[in-house]
């Protein structure tokens, strides 16, 4: 099989292709290994809780509390080993604040039965909250670990270390989903819980650990945001959400739960990167960060259905 | 279903008023925002005033009016999340024709023609194009907003004119006791609701939102249904929004930031289903109200604000996992 199986993607992959030669026709400094790197970095942490939050989507859940958790996080992180000098200890707590995210949410959504777009919405709202309740203000890094700057900053083998563990996380989620039982169930009961239930699968377990494993990513994602910055940022990931999932939809995952594919959100990531990078080097003006995914995120969706029907037909 | 059966063939002589009230969604929510408003008036001296409450509506006004529109396109089974960036994009034309003309009339005008302009693209593109609705909101979402920053350069536009009709709009008090936006907003209810309840259209959007193939079967037009429930949300976006601007006194390139989740979160609380079908305008504006009044009683305990946003998070999940409850056991 190849790995563009769907056609969708050969879509994507155009529109990729399209970007990168209209953009370096005009900037030249666009295929510079400076400027590709760049790119990679800041797809990194996308791409890290896009992975989690395709397997959401894939099984027709959602979570819009990842930008806030993201930033919670980054505090709690820097706080823990500010105040332990652990770098160990910050980390796990990071992961544990931010996998318990995930696992309240699921909690919520699995055993409440609450729809998961409210549900992880009253979570946003708590953690902007929270957040401010925990500070007020940035949590400065005292404890200068330089292992804790490099995990944003560092390079290994010449790549951003953020780019090698997004595509470790990456190369994970996409044997979950395609090469497990785990991955093929999530399908299954995305695209038809009621059948998926019916014959045996536990569906309220699977999307569990689809929102924990969210809520885990969050919480690397956060880490690496927290050392980048060199602060845990309460105000940060602002929007983040939105990004993360315009990705993934973009990469042609459907929020009616039972399709799409990590190749895809990649793809999605990809896209919307480069567009901001573009931006930023033929020097427009930054807000159309902003109108540009917009139009972009509309269009391929648009796309992609008329080529639907055309196959359909 | 055997349940619902039944009662339906005992409806005539069946179970009790009392006990078919008590399954209304509606009665459910009123017990609640009364026990809110209770509890408040207990815990503070200065919540149960005329001043406090006249307050409340004032403020609860947008997102009520906002979530006519929200709930009309749940309704009919689709999502809306543009109008956060909505009421934000609308102050520009409005304040800016406001400023070379002189003319409230006009700034009003061209606020509206914005809005419907943003409500037909979006109903457009989803209801006749067939793009997912949270996609196509989602973008204009996002491109409302970089398209006021852009425009205003991320500053505020200042009211140069400061038109005594405008100001009134969003500032004044009927009789000197109700805010004029409590006003407006209880108008658009009652004609909302009696346009839902007692018009053609109203039928025309349950059918299409609880099953689109019947509906369509049944020889409704259901493209069309939809995308008027897109532009009657943008419209009523645009009409908070023009709200919005006069308490502010400006086209502020960040108002409305999030205020998208707000109304979803008081619409769903409201019983507004999102998969369409289910739900009614009066389940809304309680849930509104209830919000509302939680954020409003909070303040005046000296809760700060953060706890404000971390106890409506818990309430919103606590209501809708009962509302889940109640469905189930019924």
């Amino acid at each position: 099989m190849s790995l563009v199986s769907d056609r969708s993607q050969i879509v994507l992959l155009g529109i990729l292709a399209l970007l990168c030669i209209a953009i370096s026709l005009a900037a030249p400094q666009f295929y510079t290994g400076a400027n590709v790197i760049a790119i990679l970095r800041q797809c990194a942490l996308v791409l890290i809780v896009a992975t989690g939050m395709t397997m959401l989507l894939v099984a027709a859940e959602v979570d819009l509390s990842v930008g806030a958790s993201l930033a919670f996080t980054g505090c709690v992180g820097m706080d823990v080993t500010n105040r332990t000098g652990s770098l160990v200890l910050g980390t796990l707590a990071a992961l544990a604040f931010a996998g318990g995210v995930g696992l309240f949410n699921g909690l919520v959504v699995t055993r409440l039965k609450v729809n998961s777009l409210i549900a992880t919405i009253a979570t946003m709202m708590m953690l902007q909250g929270g957040v401010y309740l925990y500070t007020r203000e940035a949590v400065q890094n005292l404890h200068q670990i330089r292992a804790f700057t490099e995990l944003g900053a560092g390079y290994v083998g010449g790549l951003p270390i953020p780019v090698l563990i997004a595509a470790l996380i990456f190369i994970a989620g996409f044997v979950a989903l395609r090469f497990t039982t785990f991955g093929r169930y999530l399908y299954a009961v995305g695209a038809n819980g009621k059948a998926a239930r019916l014959s045996g699968l536990r569906a309220e377990r699977l999307k569990l650990v689809a929102f924990l494993a969210t809520g885990l990513l969050v919480g690397v994602a956060g880490l690496i945001l927290a050392s980048l910055m060199n602060a845990g940022q309460p105000t940060a990931g602002r929007g983040f959400e939105l990004t993360v999932i315009a990705a993934v939809i973009l990469g042609g995952t459907s929020l009616s739960g039972g399709r799409g594919t990590l190749v895809g959100t990649l793809l999605g990531v990809l896209v919307l990167k480069v567009i901001d990078n573009g931006i930023i080097i033929l020097r427009w003006n930054q807000d159309l960060q902003m109108v540009v995914p917009g139009v972009v995120i509309i269009l391929a969706t648009w796309l992609d259905l008329v080529r639907r029907r055309r196959d359909a037909r | 279903m055997p349940q619902s059966v039944s009662s339906l063939a005992a409806a005539p002589a069946g179970p009790s008023l009392l006990r078919r009230l008590a399954r209304r969604n509606e009665i459910a929510l009123l017990l609640s925002l009364l026990a809110v408003i209770a509890f408040f008036a207990l815990a503070s001296d200065t919540f149960l005033t005329t001043r406090n409450l006249t307050n409340v509506l004032g403020q609860a006004a947008l997102p009520l009016v906002a979530g006519i529109g929200v709930a009309i396109v749940f309704i009919s089974g689709e999502v809306d999340v543009s109008i956060g960036s909505l009421v934000a994009a609308i102050a520009i034309p409005l304040i800016t024709i406001m400023n070379a003309t002189e003319s409230f009339a006009l700034g009003v005008a061209g606020a509206l023609a914005l809005g419907l302009a943003v409500g037909v693209v979006n109903g457009y593109l989803a209801a006749y194009l067939g793009i997912n609705s949270l996609i196509v909101t989602l973008g204009t979402l996002f491109i409302l907003r970089g398209g006021v920053y852009l425009y205003t350069g991320q500053r505020a536009i200042p009211d140069d004119v400061m038109l005594e009709s405008f100001f009134q709009l969003g500032n004044g008090r009927l009789f000197g006791v109700v805010p004029h936006p409590a006003v407006i907003a209880v108008i658009l209810l009652i004609a909302f609701a009696y346009f839902l309840r007692h018009r053609p259209f109203g039928r025309q959007l349950y059918a299409v939102g609880g099953n689109p193939e019947v509906a369509r079967l049944a020889g409704y037009n259901v493209r069309r249904v939809k995308f008027v429930a897109f532009v009657i949300s943008a419209l009523l976006a645009t009409i908070a929004g023009i709200l919005l601007a006069s308490r502010l006194g400006s086209a502020v390139h960040v108002a409305g930031l999030g205020f998208e989740f707000q109304v979803v979160a008081a619409v769903v609380l409201g019983g507004v289903s999102l998969s369409g079908g289910v739900g009614s305008l009066a389940g809304m504006a309680l849930g509104v109200l209830i919000l509302q009044f939680v954020s409003n009683g909070l303040g005046m305990l000296n809760i700060a604000t953060e706890w404000q946003l971390v106890i409506t998070g818990g309430i919103i999940i606590a209501a809708v996992a009962f509302d889940e409850l109640k469905r189930r056991r019924a």
